[in-house]
């Protein structure tokens, strides 16, 4: 179940992001592609097969992981920064973009590259599975690096969470407060990432199901809004003026 | 508020006694299916009723007034009041008179012209607030059990159930047919207004009176248009951003 859970997140991510290729080419919000974009990748370096794949090529030592890492980084960031902006939420705009959300992210990403570099990173294991498995000190820097690399999105997330949800009781077009709903909805699912140690083992598919459906949400509710503003071109320009 | 179907076949028994159903359907333009649907789920529309009624020259008021929901809308004719004839006169025809008073203009060109029939774009919004004593809303709502954000919601879209219409006459004291007039439901003529009686309410009022509530519905009308801009602005900043 999750095997097709992850394939199909990638499946739809990727076609998001190829419709959005035209779109990007005469340079219509080109950081909205780069958000779907890097999006598909980070599910990709997600699964085992294709981590696999690109560790190998990357050396073998786990940097895929890394990169996965940063690339889920760079997607909350910008992704942060448009959503922010568009729905004209200017608190979570400063949080996220000024000397705090910076900062934050700066940190972060020095813990997590130190706890990266502390660990004995042979041999690739997706999730780093295997290196938790080695014992001693290892499985603890995985448990911290692991925290670490969802402290950042869980942040964005949260900043975006209280704006989206004023923005679904707003007098919007319905396909965007659905859209802001489903955003609200993904903010929430990766904030619940943070609550991921107190699961136990025998639950562990319960993170997955949170991480896919967190990813799910913000990539449906970005494409709807997408969808929303074709619908809206295509009834404009239909009935003219007849509106106030 | 429908109306039973029992009820609705007796009445049209003794309106057009001898009728088929297609028939009537072909006297009142309304389609076949639309009835029997009605008919079937055993909810007659009111419009269905008015426009029965309009086809065998019967009065859509005295018609409704057979059924028990709508009883109210027998009994004496109530004359409307002044403030409800007003309400009913639309912003351009009202703005008109008011450039043609000599207070607003000292040389007045041609006088204003003949007034457009109500209802008009506010009429249900305007006529509740001009029989609005500041609680009526609140009766309505807990005589009706509707809820005071749904009621308001019906009025911003100009709309109303001609039971609220119905129930917000009976709370302000005014004649029950008022509200049917002001969302379209039934004509001045057949709620038995005055023929001229909007005119001559609206000659009625003083110079002072016209330009305030010209104020008054210039003031709503701009609220309602900022706060369109305003969403339009916001929408325009989302499609920008995320389209």
């Amino acid at each position: 179940m999750i095997e097709t859970l992850q394939w199909s997140t990638l499946a739809i991510c990727g076609l998001v992001a190829a419709a959005r290729i035209p779109s990007a080419l005469r340079g219509e919000n080109r950081s909205l592609f780069g958000i779907f974009a890097l999006m598909t990748l980070a599910i990709l370096l997600s699964i085992q097969g294709p981590y696999l794949v690109i560790d190998q090529a990357m050396g073998g030592i786990n940097l895929a992981n890394l990169l996965l890492r940063f690339v889920v980084f760079g997607a909350i960031f910008f992704l942060g920064i448009r959503v922010s902006r568009g729905f004209g939420a200017d608190g979570a705009y400063r949080l996220i973009t000024g000397k705090t959300g910076l900062m934050v992210l700066l940190t972060i990403s020095a813990v997590m590259v130190a706890l990266f570099l502390l660990m004995d990173t042979s041999g690739s294991s997706a999730g780093l599975m295997a290196i938790s498995a080695k014992g001693g000190r290892n499985s603890a820097l995985v448990e911290y690096y692991g925290a670490a690399g969802r402290a950042y999105p869980a942040f964005v997330a949260l900043a975006l969470v209280p704006p989206m949800v004023r923005a679904v009781r707003e007098r919007l077009p319905l396909l965007v407060r659905i859209a802001a709903g489903l955003l609200a909805l993904g903010g929430a699912a990766v904030a619940l990432t943070l609550l991921f140690p107190l699961i136990p083992p025998s639950m562990s598919a319960a993170e997955f199901i949170i991480n896919y459906s967190a990813v799910l949400c913000y990539v449906v509710g970005l494409a709807l809004i997408w969808t929303a503003r074709i619908v809206n071109r295509h009834s404009g320009s239909r009935k003219t003026s007849t509106e106030m | 508020m429908t109306i039973p179907a029992k009820a609705f076949q007796r009445w049209l028994q003794s309106i057009a006694p001898d009728a088929s159903t297609a028939d009537v359907c072909r006297v009142s333009g309304i389609k076949r299916t639309t009835l029997a649907q009605q008919l079937v789920r055993g909810k007659v529309a009111v419009h269905t009723v008015v426009s029965i009624s309009r086809a065998y020259h019967a009065n859509p008021v005295a018609s409704l007034a057979v059924f028990d929901d709508y009883r109210v809308l027998a009994g004496p004719p109530h004359p409307p009041t002044k403030c409800e004839l007003v309400s009913q006169i639309s912003t351009p025809d009202l703005l008109r008179a008011l450039l043609s008073r000599s207070a607003m203009d000292p040389a007045p060109g041609a006088a204003a012209p003949a007034l457009g029939p109500a209802p008009h774009a506010t009429s249900v919004k305007n006529w509740v607030d001009a029989i609005d004593d500041g609680e009526v809303r609140q009766r309505v709502s807990a005589s009706t059990g509707v809820a005071p954000q749904n009621y308001s919601a019906q009025l911003t879209a100009n709309r109303l159930s001609p039971e609220l219409a119905m129930a917000t006459a009976v709370a302000a004291g005014v004649g029950p047919v008022g509200g049917l007039v002001a969302t379209g439901l039934v004509t001045e003529e057949e709620a038995g207004w005055p023929a001229g009686a909007r005119q001559a309410a609206l000659d009625s009022l003083s110079d002072g009176e016209l330009t305030v509530l010209a104020g008054d519905r210039l003031q709503a009308l701009g609220k309602v248009l900022r706060r369109h801009e305003h969403d339009q602005a916001q929408t325009e900043k989302i499609w920008e951003n995320l389209g």
